[in-house]
């Protein structure tokens, strides 16, 4: 099947936080995951789409279902599906094949054991044994996993995957099968908040969320008509115009994550993000953590090896809008400076 | 890698939990409750680098049955011919933790199964012709987050101890804690290295306490003691009193003394009590209220404390009931702890509920005007769930549990009867194994199988209900506090149904005609938004309001026939405004009895209409024709709509 091609990321117009919180999860899989909150027709599927053109590279273990590094195998290995592979008995000595991030997609009907995995029963019919098959979180290992409607997944699903989500690894217990393997994955999630809230616990999964609108400026919007109509009339023409933007970007992003294990910052700063929690009010730790890890990323994004205040506070948009502890029927927070601000002001802390 | 247990800054009490559980078992487990990003899962696993041969068995949210107790082995079924039982996580968590996050988001049988095994320290397997009993002596540790549901309360009372985390509050103290979690993320190994002698030091204080267990005594005059701490907090059942005793000499041996000190009590009661202790308001008999809605409840503490409240419920249900409140009834009311008294709260609304007369004073003429009511205090509502039943239902939600007949929902256990051809590939791989052998298998294929072989998969998952809010918005509802009232109600259904993740609709009426205020959804937030922006003025076409709500959940039936819905219609019943040629009054009658002939939906009328000399009673009549359970506003002082939207299931 010919690639069909996708519309370049760095085509589409405007939405910076979306295309921000995007990129800073690519430089740092650690920040796991955005949640992009908006109303219908705002490029959010066409935003996470377009990622995989500009996600670099990884190595793997050649044909590997679990997407381990040579550094990963072990246990799973021995249950494994692929009965030439020589990590199977401990072979150290492995084939690696290098190719772009994946963005493995969860669509919403999925059933639990195609998510996580379940007993191969076309194995067991023909060879009487019992074997795995692995399931998307195996697919999303060290990629992103893709929840288009997240706050539409049923119930169910949504319990394996803050479990996965939690602990960077797959169990399975059902069906008479027993393994697990590693699942870690960056959870990029877009709903429509109008179509009902998502549980606390899964939203404080996401490590950054934004909210996002369609485009007010006509201007925008004509760029928004143009292109697209520019894309549908020849796509390839259009994407190789895009080529070299697309290109910029991914030595940027490249280069910004050789950056960021140098990124320092000073512990007056951490101070500032600690105070920044308290004043808004957030549960547990988490919102700490991810603002920092974000504060670096987005330094090391524009070639600094140093925080600076304005990261900070960059970095606490991104991580606290739905961080901050609401009562039920409140709504996810817009603005958290504005709600610090109220915040220090009643006093309240 | 993990984060190493001696390097996690704080939670001392939780730290100090499992520290007890692991010198001393027989203390019963631990139940980790507290808000997302506490560091709950990181110690947990942190602890078995600290206890040495120990091995830490993550019990998955996905897990079924066969695989938690043991179940039969199917590659050697087959080969062999025999049935030989494949050992559960039961059997691989003897000696060790077993370690289960989120633990109130599984499913209710599997948690029955675990803490079966837990309590007895064996596990009897009897399922697909196998009999078997095996240790299962394992430490249990379970964390959860209240925002998703409470545990049931017996199941609560199995853990021997119970602890709430929080985080950090001081900034310097978040400060360390991000930079230790940085050092940590760059490096590891090294990070590991460098808190390798403290947690050794750990390791040897625990096994010296574990030696030294045995010879703990606790001198016989401590027990009166416990007794007083456990009847004091009003602990039903002797568990707690048994727990603190075991803790507490733990806890002594862990200071490297002999003998248990009133220190030693003390420092491991509140564990033992968290969980099991009832305020002096709740009665044994009951199940104490969902701690999952402590934030309503701490809204409500800044307000006034519970107890002024308690008593002012007191008073309130005296006078409108004009009875003294008998020891019996009070526990009732009591049980749903905290309820706001809307009037108390507004001092801009007229208070009305208690005197009579003053509703038939000249109201401002309000019929033309419109008005925005301000949302009545809210208050906390007794669990509603529907009891399981065989029905099939689609749907998705946390309400009730039920068993579904659609592919989907978690798959719990097998059986032989077939309905829907939802194969249980396991279970019939499994049952059909044994006799491999004998059969003669077909072409390609190693396994033979027979229709008798064929199990289905029952699934199980909760459905939400679907609520409708009819709200008499008509200028009659705007005196005396009537519409902020109603709307306290209606916020406090709400958010009951946020926690139950039901489906929720509003339609309101006024003028001449119902409106759709907010179509069916599962977004309880824009319901709270509608309900709060919503104008009240003009006259009443109830009749109206009655046509579009049955218009709206027949539309729902149809596509989703399992669901269940219930309408709650807030009302005085003076209907003004007809649709047809009827008079308003009878036409709202008639619709009411056609409405009512319909017995998929449950009604739910709640009256309005004050207390006073002159009443038409026209919402019970209503309430007669459409066969719904009828309350009035004044009743909603206490949790009875609650309870009737509990007894309409």
């Amino acid at each position: 099947m010919e690639k069909r091609p996708v519309f370049p990321f760095a085509a589409i117009v405007g939405q910076k936080e979306m295309k921000l919180a995007l990129i800073l999860n690519i430089i740092n899989p650690t920040l796991s995951g955005v949640l992009i909150r908006g109303e219908k027709g705002t490029a959010k599927s066409t935003a996470v789409r377009a990622l995989a053109e500009i996600l670099p590279n990884i190595e793997r273990i050649k044909d590997c279902p679990f997407q381990l590094t040579t550094t990963e195998t072990g246990k799973i290995c021995k249950d494994c599906i692929i009965l030439d592979c020589p990590a199977r008995s401990g072979d150290r000595m492995l084939e690696t094949t290098l190719a772009g991030i994946r963005v493995i997609e969860l669509p919403v009907g999925a059933t639990e054991d195609r998510v996580v995995g379940t007993m191969d029963l076309e194995h067991a019919l023909k060879k009487g044994e019992k074997r795995i098959e692995p399931g998307l979180l195996a697919a999303a290992h060290r990629g992103i996993l893709y929840v288009d409607e997240v706050n539409l997944l049923d119930d169910h699903v949504v319990d394996v995957l803050l479990d996965s989500a939690a602990m960077g690894v797959n169990t399975i217990e059902r069906e008479g099968v027993s393994f697990s393997h590693p699942a870690k994955f960056t959870l990029v999630g877009t709903m429509n908040p109008e179509e009902g809230e998502l549980r606390p616990q899964l939203l404080d999964r996401f490590g950054l969320c934004v909210n996002i609108h369609g485009a007010n400026d006509p201007k925008d919007r004509v760029a928004v008509m143009e292109r697209r109509a520019a894309f549908d009339e020849n796509p390839k023409v259009f994407c190789s115009q895009w080529e070299e933007a697309s290109g910029e970007l991914s030595s940027k992003i490249e280069q910004a994550m050789i950056l960021y294990p140098k990124v320092m910052i000073e512990r007056p700063l951490l101070f500032e993000i600690a105070s920044f929690c308290l004043d808004v009010g957030v549960d547990g730790h988490r919102g700490d953590i991810i603002i920092l890890k974000t504060a670096k990323t987005l330094a090391a994004y524009k070639g600094r090896n140093q925080v600076e205040p304005a990261d900070i506070e960059l970095a606490a948009e991104l991580a606290l809008p739905h961080r901050i502890r609401r009562k039920p029927l409140q709504e996810v927070a817009d603005d958290v400076h504005a709600l610090r601000e109220q915040n220090r002001n009643a006093g309240v802390v | 890698m993990i984060f190493p247990f001696s390097a996690i800054i704080g939670q001392e009490d939780l730290k100090l939990c499992l520290i007890l559980n692991s010198i001393h078992p027989g203390i019963g487990g631990v139940l980790v409750r507290g808000e997302k990003g506490t560091a709950k899962s990181t110690i947990v696993r942190g602890l078995a680098d600290v206890l040495p041969k120990t091995r830490v068995i993550t019990l998955p949210l996905n897990t079924t049955e066969d695989r938690v107790a043991g179940g039969m082995d199917f590659n050697r079924a087959v080969k062999e011919g025999k049935k030989i039982l494949l050992p559960g996580l039961l059997a691989e968590a003897d000696q060790g933790i077993l370690y289960v996050d989120e633990i109130n988001l599984l499913d209710d049988h599997i948690v029955d199964i675990i803490l079966d095994a837990a309590a007895s320290g064996e596990n009897r397997v009897e399922r697909e012709g196998l009999s078997f009993c095996h240790y299962a002596r394992f430490l249990l540790v379970g964390t959860m987050n209240p925002e998703e549901g409470d545990l049931r309360p017996q199941l609560l009372d199995r853990f021997g101890f119970c602890v709430e985390v929080v985080s950090e509050k001081d900034p310097e103290t978040r400060m360390d804690l991000m930079e230790r979690r940085e050092l940590y993320d760059n490096d590891p190994v090294a990070f590991k290295i460098v808190y390798e002698p403290e947690t050794r030091k750990l390791a040897q204080k625990i096994a010296k306490a574990k030696k030294l267990l045995p010879k703990v005594k606790m001198k016989a005059h401590l027990r009166p003691f416990i007794a007083e701490l456990c009847s004091s907090n009003h602990v039903a059942g002797h568990r707690a009193d048994l727990v603190i005793e075991q803790a507490a000499r733990a806890h002594a041996a862990l200071s490297g003394q002999s003998e248990v000190v009133i220190d030693d009590i003390s420092a491991v009661a509140k564990f033992a009590l968290l969980h099991r202790k009832q305020e002096a308001d709740s009665p044994p008999p009951v199940p104490p209220p969902e701690d999952d809605q402590k934030d309503d409840a701490e809204d409500q503490n800044e307000k006034e404390t519970p107890d002024n409240e308690d008593e002012q419920q007191d008073d309130q249900i005296s006078d409108a009931e004009n009875n003294p409140p008998d020891p019996g009834m009070q526990n009732q009311d009591m049980q749903n702890q905290e309820q706001g008294d809307s009037e108390e709260n507004e001092p801009e609304e007229p208070d009305n509920s208690k005197n009579d007369g003053q509703e038939n004073l000249p109201e401002p003429e309000k019929d033309v005007t419109e008005q925005i009511f301000e949302i009545g205090a809210t208050f906390k509502v007794k669990k509603i769930t529907t009891p399981k039943d065989r029905k099939m239902r689609r749907g998705s939600g946390r309400r009730s549990r039920t068993r579904v007949s659609q592919k989907q929902g978690r798959y719990v256990n097998s059986s032989m009867q077939r309905t829907n051809n939802d194969i249980a590939f396991d279970a019939t791989l499994r049952a059909a194994a044994p006799y491999q052998l004998e059969r003669n298998q077909p072409d390609g294929l190693f396994i033979s199988l027979r229709p008798d072989d064929i199990r289905e998969k029952i699934r199980e998952k909760r459905i939400g209900n679907f609520l409708v809010f009819l709200v008499d918005a008509s200028g009659s509802m705007g005196a005396s506090g009537r519409m902020s009232a109603s709307k306290g109600a209606v916020l406090s259904l709400l958010l009951d149904a946020y926690q139950k993740r039901d489906r929720v609709a509003m339609i309101s009426f006024r003028k001449s005609d119902a409106f759709v205020n907010l179509p069916p959804t599962s977004s309880i937030e824009l319901a709270a938004q509608y309900l709060a922006e919503m104008p009240v003025g003009g006259r009443t076409p109830l009749s109206a309001g009655l046509d579009k709500a049955y218009q709206m959940v027949t539309n729902v039936l149809l596509r989703d026939p399992g669901i269940r819905p219930i309408v709650i219609i807030i009302t005085d019943g003076k209907s003004n405004v007809a649709m047809g040629p009827k008079k308003p009054v009878d036409e709202a009658m008639a619709f009411a009895r056609r409405m009512g002939q319909d017995d998929r939906i449950k009604y739910i009328v709640v009256d309005t209409e004050a207390d006073g000399l002159v009443r038409f009673g026209l919402a019970k009549k209503i309430a007669a024709m459409a066969q719904a359970q009828y309350c009035k506003i004044d009743d909603l002082q206490t949790d009875s709509l609650v309870s009737l939207v509990k007894d309409t299931q």
